[in-house]
C-alpha cells in the first residue's frame, strides 16, 4: 500500500524535503496555531450552524416559540438550540471566534516584542495585521444571524458607526446591511448570511494561506540560544513526527477545553432577548470592541463639523479615525523600525526598551478605554476617564522605559548567559 | 527594455513615417483607455445593485398629522393608546409607551424605524412653556424616541431622567428633550400631540429632523 502510492505521490521525497521541515520550539509559538485551530473550529461548526439556519426573517410559529410569531432567523436558533448538543455547538461556535481573535492579538503581541516582524518580514506582519482586522469583521457579520432584539441593537451601533464615514459611509452601510438596519428590513439577513458564512470565510482562508506559505518560505524566526548552538542553522524539531505530534495534541487539548467552556457556558441566550422590538435593551459590545465603545463615550457631543456636506462627528473620531489611526500604525511598523540585515533570531524584550515600553503603553490603552466602557456603570466621570484614557498609557510608557533602564541599563549589548546543558535549559524561557 | 529593442530591430527592415507610427500609438492607447474605462464603468453599474431599492410602501410612511399613537411592543401592540393606558403608565417602574403611528387607513407605520416614538403622561407645570405647547392639555408629551447618538431606542428611565441604555445619554423631557448627559449630540425633535375621543392623535409635524445625528 506505501509502496503503490509512492509510486505514485513519491511520499519519499516529500518526506525528506517537507515532512523533515524544522521547527523551532518556543511555547510562544503555539499562539499562531491557537489561531488556526480556533479558525478549523469556526469552519466546522459553521458547517453544522448553517445546515440548520434559515436565513430569513419571514415570520414563523411554532412549539419552540410558544405557537407565537417569530422571524424564521430567530426560530432557528431556538431550533439548534433544541437539537442533541446543538446549543454546546452554537457555543463552541462563538467562544472559538472570541478565543481566535484574543489569540491572535496576543500573537502579534509576541511578534512585536520579539521584533519579529522586521526584514524579510514585513509582509507577513502586514498580512497578518489584515487577517486579524478581517476575523474582527468576519465576527461582527454574524452578531446580527440569531436576530434577537439584543443582537440586533448591538448590530445597529455598528451601522450607525459605519454610516459615520464622511460622504460613503451611509452607501456602505446600507450595501452591507441592505439597507437601513431595522426588525422589518426583510433583505438584511439574506445579505449578511452569505457574507459571514462564504465570502468572508473564503478571503480569510485565503489571507491564511498566504500567512502560512509566507512563513514556510521565510522560516521562522528563531530563539536566541540557537544562534549560540548552531550558527546560521535552524534549530528545531521536524515538523514529522515531532511537530505534528505536539500539534494534534495542542489541537485536542484546544478542541476539550473550548468544548468545556461550550458547555459550561451557553452562548447568547436568544430566549431571553426575545426577537426584535421596538425596544432596546440595553447592550454591551464584546470584549474586542468595548475600547471602541469606551473613547465613543467619552469624546464630547459637540465635537463635530460639517466640511463639504459631511460631518465630522464623535462617531468618526472614536468609531472611525481611531481605530483606523492605530490598524495604519500597525501597519508601519516594520518600517518605522526597520533592520537592513535579515532577521533570524528574536529579540529579547528586555534589550530594547523603547519598543517594549511602547507596546506596554499601547496595551495600557486598550485596558483604560476598555474601562471607559464601563462609564455608566462605575458612574466615571469624563475628565477622570480622559486622563486614563490619554495620561495613564504615556506615564505608563515612560516608567516603564526608566525602570528597564534601571534594571538592563548596564548590560544592554551583553549577551544572557546561556547553559547549554544541564537543568533548566533554555529552550523553556 | 526588450521592448523597445523589439521595436528598434523592426524599425531597420520596414522603415516607416514615425508619424503613423506616433498616430497607431495614440490610437492604440486612446483604445485601451476607453475599454479600461468601460469597464470600470460597467463594474460600478453592476455594483449599484447591490445598493438597497427603496420600497414605497404604506408602513414605511412619515409619520403626519392625524395618525393616531398605537402601543409599538407588549401584549397590546398595535392597539391605539388611551390615556388610560398613560394613567396606568405612570405608576409603572417606566412610565412611558413607546408608540408607532398609525393612519387614518388603519396601516401602522412600523417599517420606518423614525417613527419610533415615546409617549408619556408628565406634569403641565413641570414642562418649559415651549414643551407645554405642543404637549396636550392633560400633560400628554411625546418625542422621537430614536437616539440622536447611534440610533438605539431610548428606553429607560433612571431618576427622572429619560435614559438611552446604549451609551448612557440623558434626556430632560420637561425641556424640549435637552440633553443632560452622555455623548447625545442634540435633543431629540418633540411631536405635537393632543387627545381626541380618549386616544393620542399626532397633531403636527416632528419639530426637527428625527433619527441619529450621523
Ligand atoms: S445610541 Fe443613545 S446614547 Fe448612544
Amino acid at each position: 500500500m506505501y509502496q503503490w502510492l509512492d509510486d505514485r505521490l513519491s511520499i519519499g521525497k516529500l518526506y525528506a524535503k517537507a515532512f523533515r521541515k524544522a521547527f523551532p520550539v518556543h511555547h510562544s509559538f503555539f499562539l499562531g496555531e491557537i489561531t488556526l485551530f480556533s479558525f478549523v473550529t469556526l469552519v466546522l461548526t459553521g458547517i453544522f450552524l448553517t445546515l440548520n439556519y434559515e436565513p430569513s426573517i419571514r415570520p414563523v410559529s411554532g412549539s419552540l416559540s410558544g405557537g407565537q410569531e417569530v422571524p424564521a432567523a430567530y426560530y432557528s436558533i431556538l431550533y439548534i438550540d433544541s437539537l442533541p448538543f446543538g446549543a454546546v455547538i452554537r457555543s463552541l461556535h462563538h467562544w472559538a471566534a472570541h478565543i481566535m481573535i484574543a489569540a491572535a492579538f496576543l500573537h502579534m503581541l509576541r511578534i512585536h516584542l520579539t521584533g519579529a516582524y522586521k526584514n524579510p518580514r514585513e509582509l507577513n506582519w502586514i498580512v497578518g495585521v489584515f487577517l486579524l482586522v478581517l476575523a474582527i469583521i468576519t465576527a461582527f457579520t454574524g452578531y446580527a444571524l440569531p436576530f434577537d432584539n439584543y443582537a440586533l441593537t448591538a448590530t445597529k451601533i455598528g451601522y450607525e458607526i459605519g454610516a459615520a464615514a464622511p460622504w460613503v459611509g451611509k452607501l456602505l452601510s446600507n450595501i452591507l446591511f441592505a439597507g437601513e438596519l431595522s426588525p422589518t428590513n426583510t433583505q438584511t439577513i439574506p445579505r449578511l448570511f452569505p457574507i459571514h458564512v462564504l465570502w468572508l470565510p473564503l478571503a480569510l482562508m485565503g489571507l491564511i494561506g498566504a500567512h502560512l506559505a509566507i512563513m514556510i518560505k521565510q522560516k521562522h524566526t528563531q530563539p536566541k540560544y540557537a544562534e549560540k548552538v548552531a550558527p546560521g542553522k535552524i534549530v528545531g524539531v521536524p515538523l514529522f513526527p515531532q511537530q505534528a505530534a505536539m500539534m494534534g495534541i495542542l489541537f485536542l487539548v484546544y478542541i476539550a477545553v473550548t468544548t468545556f467552556i461550550a458547555g459550561a457556558f451557553l452562548a447568547h441566550p436568544v430566549q431571553a432577548f426575545g426577537p426584535p422590538t421596538a425596544n432596546t435593551p440595553p447592550v454591551k459590545p464584546d470584549w474586542y470592541f468595548m475600547w471602541i465603545y469606551g473613547i465613543l463615550q467619552i469624546i464630547p457631543a459637540n465635537w463635530r463639523f460639517e466640511f463639504l456636506g459631511a460631518t465630522f462627528g464623535p462617531q468618526f473620531w472614536g468609531g472611525i479615525l481611531v481605530p483606523t489611526v492605530i490598524i495604519l500604525g500597525a501597519l508601519a511598523i516594520p518600517f518605522l523600525d526597520y533592520s537592513k540585515e535579515k532577521q533570524r533570531y528574536l529579540e529579547l524584550p528586555s534589550q530594547h526598551p523603547f519598543r517594549t515600553s511602547f507596546v506596554v503603553g499601547m496595551l495600557m490603552f486598550y485596558i483604560m478605554s476598555t474601562l471607559a466602557g464601563y462609564k455608566v456603570d462605575l458612574g466615571l466621570s469624563n475628565g477622570l476617564l480622559w486622563v486614563l484614557v490619554f495620561i495613564v498609557p504615556i506615564v505608563t510608557g515612560v516608567v516603564c522605559y526608566i525602570i528597564m533602564k534601571a534594571i538592563y541599563g548596564k548590560d544592554w549589548n551583553q549577551e544572557p548567559e546561556i547553559k547549554l546543558i544541564g537543568k533548566g535549559s533554555a529552550a523553556d524561557d | 527594455m526588450a521592448d523597445h529593442e523589439a521595436t528598434a530591430h523592426h524599425h531597420e527592415h520596414h522603415p516607416e513615417d514615425p508619424q503613423a507610427h506616433a498616430t497607431r500609438r495614440a490610437i492604440l492607447q486612446a483604445a485601451i483607455g476607453v475599454s479600461a474605462g468601460a469597464a470600470v464603468l460597467s463594474t460600478l453599474w453592476v455594483g449599484a445593485g447591490l445598493v438597497p431599492r427603496e420600497e414605497k410602501i404604506p408602513s414605511k410612511e412619515p409619520v403626519a398629522v392625524g395618525d393616531t399613537l398605537v402601543f409599538a411592543t407588549g401584549p397590546k401592540a398595535d392597539q391605539e393608546i388611551t390615556l388610560d393606558d398613560l394613567r396606568a403608565a405612570q405608576r409603572e417602574r417606566i412610565p412611558f409607551i413607546i408608540a408607532f403611528p398609525k393612519s387614518p387607513e388603519n396601516v401602522v407605520k412600523k417599517d420606518l424605524i423614525t417613527n419610533t416614538i415615546m409617549v408619556i403622561l408628565a406634569d403641565p407645570a413641570k414642562m418649559s412653556p415651549e414643551t407645554r405647547q405642543y404637549a396636550s392639555p392633560e400633560g400628554v408629551l411625546a418625542y422621537s424616541a430614536v437616539c440622536k447618538h447611534l440610533g438605539c431606542t431610548v428606553s429607560q428611565w433612571q431618576n427622572d431622567t429619560w435614559l438611552c441604555p446604549c451609551h448612557g445619554g440623558r434626556y430632560d423631557i420637561y425641556n424640549q428633550a435637552k440633553v443632560v448627559g452622555g455623548p447625545v449630540p442634540a435633543p431629540v425633535p418633540q411631536l405635537p400631540v393632543k387627545v381626541e375621543g380618549g386616544k393620542v392623535v399626532v397633531a403636527g409635524e416632528f419639530l426637527g429632523k428625527p433619527g441619529a445625528d450621523v
